[in-house]
């Protein structure tokens, strides 16, 4: 708790989800700082108490300056438009040597360009909301699937009800598909890390580690959908 | 001197952003007989384009990826960010640097003061401010002191 209040987090941008995330990391104990553009949404932001407000141009070195932004730990780039993330996120990393810069990027395309020119952390709004409902659409909705490594890994959460095909069997007598594991099984309050004889019961929850592409397949070997 | 012309047409340029200053190198390069081709996200501002304007036009914004593939990027000799936001022009150098390592690469920027964002890339800036100051200091520098102080 001590260590988060010395950390200083900078969020560039952005009208509701700066609300949304600044109002969230305060809770957390953390110093927030925002910098904002738009004269309305700084008054907006104004009304959250403890939080720290700059009118002005995150992309602009007076700004940043005046935001302190070369004691910031983590900056976070939250603006409509892609150039001025990357920009600003350019600016917080090699100007003032911001540990972590995190950025939002409108065009997927973009992910990894944002990558190469040296942003931490990038996270596409686009492709994170089409995956959840195209995960909502197709899937039972029991099932929660967590994107890692880029999202290149990802980690689903799968119940097992009556008629799933890997109920009552053991963990071995399953035919899973090889880009997949099932790392973990819970069961009412308990949680057990499966071995091959680990017999798979209706209502366990079973937390799968897949390539990503491939959680289909895995959701349906053991579910049967 | 035709050996002259023929080398310079090997040359392609793509130019982003159709203001007066996109516009008006977009006819010269034109004029000269080079290949050109401009980029606008509004289609009414290639209305600056001279009628005997010879290159190309496609409407789409410079930071979109599809777009700049669609202008063959990949077959670019230089690329002229030149639109009136100085971050876009900023990422397009870079994009057009970093992912398809376009040999000339030159963004105008309003604002110089985000130099070190770009100077490490090789990207070239023009900043009409700080040129215009000079300009105005060349042509002071010009006058006899005697005159200024009258």
């Amino acid at each position: 708790m001590n260590g988060k209040k010395d950390q200083k987090i900078l969020l560039i941008g952005g009208r509701s989800k700066a609300k949304a995330m600044a109002l969230s990391l305060l809770e957390q104990g953390y110093q927030v700082i925002t910098i904002n553009k738009n004269y309305d949404d700084c008054l907006k932001l104004a009304e959250i108490k403890g939080l720290h407000v700059i009118h002005g141009d995150g992309t602009k070195p007076d700004s940043l300056e005046e935001a302190g932004a070369e004691d910031c730990d983590i900056a976070i780039a939250l603006t409509s438009k892609d150039a001025d993330n990357l920009v600003a996120c350019q600016l917080c990393k090699k100007k003032y040597d911001i540990r972590k810069t995190v950025s939002l990027v409108g065009d997927p395309g973009k992910m990894e360009f944002f990558y190469h020119m040296g942003v931490d952390s990038v996270v596409c709004a686009v492709s994170a909301v089409t995956g959840i409902i195209q995960q909502q659409a197709f899937i039972d909705e029991m099932t929660s699937i967590i994107p890692v490594g880029k999202g290149l890994v990802q980690i689903i959460e799968v119940r097992i009800q009556e008629e799933s095909p890997a109920a009552g069997k053991k963990l071995m007598e399953i035919t899973l598909p090889k880009e997949g594991i099932v790392g973990c099984v819970l069961r009412g309050d308990s949680t057990l890390i499966p071995r091959g004889d680990t017999r798979i019961l209706a209502g366990d929850t079973l937390v799968v580690i897949t390539i990503s592409g491939h959680e289909l397949n895995i959701i349906q070997a053991l579910t049967g959908r | 001197m035709k050996l002259f012309e023929s080398k310079k047409k090997d040359t392609y340029t793509i130019i982003v952003g159709c203001g007066r200053l996109g516009a008006n190198l977009a006819n010269t390069i034109s004029d000269e007989g080079e290949n050109v081709l401009i980029m606008d996200e509004n289609k009414y501002s290639f209305r600056r384009l001279s009628p005997n304007f010879g290159g190309l036009s496609i409407v789409g914004s410079g930071t979109d990826l599809d777009k700049l593939r669609e202008a063959q990027i990949e077959k670019a000799t230089a690329v002229i960010a030149v639109t009136n936001d100085d971050n876009a022009n900023i990422m397009i150098a870079q994009i057009a640097r970093e992912m398809f390592n376009v040999e000339h690469v030159i963004a105008r920027l309003y604002d110089p003061e985000c130099e070190i964002v770009y100077q490490e890339l090789g990207i070239n800036t023009i900043c009409p401010a700080v040129l215009s100051a000079k300009e105005i200091d060349k042509l002071l520098a010009g006058f006899p002191a005697k005159e200024v102080l009258a």
